[in-house]
């Protein structure tokens, strides 16, 4: 007889066979369902935030002496990448931070940069890039970004720029063989074959009296940071002398030949002003001939001078290099640093010629040109806009 | 007996079940999952620009001994007298901050910026808030997506609005704390 008792039992074959292979199908489907939820990208943004959070924020580990400062055989001490001037300036980097941390020929990419700046388990890929407002150069780390799927965080920034000192004598009328009363602070009032111009640092004044209620960020700071070994790190200055030739040279006639002979450094940890009979000064604690420690440029040459005595033209920049006002002064705030140039006078023989020139000694009240905040011809620190993006991935 | 009801249900029934199943795939793979963990990321991202472009406004990029105006203090006590040029400075200056990136392509973001401040204009002791438009670049029209960013600008005296020295006032014009607000959004 037949019936439909197999009809039946293959309905259900088939249907059991649609629901497994319907059920496979959905249980292979419900994780791409949530594919939105991963938390890669997330992740990728917190890291990138935290990485622009310690980098625009922190001054860094170990501060004092500062990471930036320390020589390349002490990388492994830098426990923590930080490029802001201090904990209480976010946002406000110096130069010297920014170029240790993009200098590749020192740190390896991308393993000094994950355990110091990027931190986490997993091996994040970045790039940090930084760009001065109106320039064209990027400084950068980094692997090539690419298209999509990475974490961002992009930080405005502000850069401090160092003061500097220009003491133009173009513009000074002078005749030749006669003094002039309207140089710049009374320079120029001796007649002598030695001549003897110098820079005089008040440190106690210029860590207390500096603009903005004292701000790290427009600070002439001769301690800060202190340097590792005495000579990197700490802030720098610059004093330029232009238009030299325009100071009579010519006594009697005679051209006078003007020779850098030497540059001192004298200290003290009194307050005795220069003028008062007592003597400030002790030293000089260096008095070079071979100017190494400084960086001497003479009449535009690009290579500096490091043999003196050495003839003198039209312009002189003595850069003053980050850390050794802050070697100098030995962490003591009190401390008062003189630098002073020589200058030999001579003729056309080579015997000494007394003349009218570069001269600071009878500068009031300090005998020299002190190096401060009010004097129109010292360009107080800058801060310059910038941006910078961490992108990772 | 012999029939084809259930063939015919078996065929209607695997028909059903692939279009179903095939709906099913299309809703949900059309779906896109937003997250709260998503926005707040991007939402982060805008306020950590507007927050870090405005505090660089703030910031004075020199001082001397005798001067530490910002910029944006500058503008701020400018639209007293000149509101289109505080505008127009506004206006260079935040979209430069918010815009530029290390990348050759900039960024394409857009504010409306308000400011709020205690108006003493009916005498010194008054509690009056105001609050007027400062600038922007595009109106935001409701579809946007803004996040709010603030920064507190001291302004110091006289100039500023509400200042009048009522006759036989006494008081001296103290600094005046005014709230700067910037929607900001991008689209």
């Amino acid at each position: 007889m037949i019936d439909d008792a197999g009809n039946l039992s293959i309905d259900f074959l088939v249907g059991f066979t649609i629901f497994m292979i319907t059920l496979i199908y959905v249980a292979t489907l419900i994780p791409t369902l949530f594919i939105g939820l991963k938390s890669n990208s997330i992740d990728y943004d917190a890291v990138a935030y935290r990485t622009g959070v310690i980098l625009a924020e922190d001054p860094g580990m170990p501060y004092n002496p500062s990471w930036e400062t320390l020589p390349n055989t002490s990388d492994s001490d830098i426990l923590r990448f930080g490029l802001a001037l201090s904990k209480d300036t976010p946002n406000i980097l110096t130069p010297e931070k920014i170029t240790r941390f993009f200098c590749t020929s020192e740190f390896v990419y991308p393993s000094d940069y994950q355990t110091r700046a990027v931190f986490g388990d997993y091996p994040y890929q970045f790039n940090i890039s930084l760009q001065m407002a109106g320039s064209n150069v990027t400084q950068s780390i980094g692997d090539v970004l690419p298209d999509q799927d990475y974490g961002y965080s992009r930080r405005v920034i502000k850069v401090k720029e160092h003061s500097n000192a220009t003491l133009d004598f173009s513009n000074f009328n002078v005749i030749s063989g006669q003094p002039a009363s309207n140089l710049p602070l009374g320079i120029y009032t001796q007649n002598a074959t030695n001549q003897a111009f110098s820079v005089y640092f008040n440190y106690s004044y210029l860590l207390t009296s500096g603009p903005g209620y004292n701000n790290l960020a427009y600070q002439i700071n001769p301690l800060a940071p202190s340097g590792a070994n005495g000579i990197i790190g700490g802030e720098g200055a610059l004093i330029n002398l232009t238009g030299l030739q325009y100071l009579p040279q010519n006594t009697g006639g005679v051209d006078t030949t003007v020779n850098l002979s030497s540059i001192s450094i004298y200290k003290s940890q009194s307050e005795a002003p220069i003028g008062t009979g007592q003597l400030p000064f002790v030293g000089p604690e260096l008095n070079s001939t071979n100017p190494t420690q400084f960086l001497l440029y003479i009449d535009g040459n690009t290579t500096p001078v490091t043999q003196l005595p050495y003839p003198v033209g039209s312009n002189i920049s003595l850069f003053i290099p980050p850390g050794l006002l802050s070697f100098m002064g030995g962490g003591d705030s009190s401390t008062l640093l003189n630098i002073t140039m020589q200058f030999n006078l001579t003729d056309g023989n080579g015997n000494p010629q007394s003349d009218w020139y570069l001269n600071s000694t009878q500068v009031m009240p300090d005998g020299a040109f002190e190096y401060n905040y009010t004097n129109p011809n010292i360009t107080q620190p800058q801060l310059v806009d910038g941006v910078m993006d961490v992108a990772v991935w | 007996m012999v029939n084809d009801l259930g063939q015919l249900f078996t065929i209607e029934g695997v028909a059903a079940s692939m279009i179903m199943l095939f709906t099913t795939y299309l809703v949900l793979g059309a779906t896109t999952v937003y997250t709260p963990g998503d926005s707040h990321i991007s939402d982060m991202q805008l306020e950590q620009i507007g927050t870090d472009a405005l505090n660089m406004m703030n910031t004075p990029s020199n001082c001397t001994s005798t001067s530490c105006v910002s910029t944006l203090q500058q503008i701020v006590s400018e639209t007293d007298t000149n509101l289109s040029a505080a505008n127009s400075t506004f206006n260079m200056i935040f979209l430069n901050y918010v815009n530029n990136r290390t990348e050759s392509m900039s960024d394409n973001l857009h504010y409306e910026a308000n400011i709020t401040f205690r108006d003493t204009t009916d005498g010194p002791n008054s509690t009056t808030i105001s609050s007027y438009y400062l600038a922007s670049n595009r109106n935001l029209n409701g579809v946007e997506h803004p996040v709010r960013v603030t920064e507190w600008v001291i302004i110091g005296p006289p100039n500023f609005p509400g200042i009048i020295l009522p006759p036989g006032a006494h008081y001296i014009a103290q600094p005046r704390a005014v709230l700067v607000e910037v929607l900001l959004w991008r689209d």
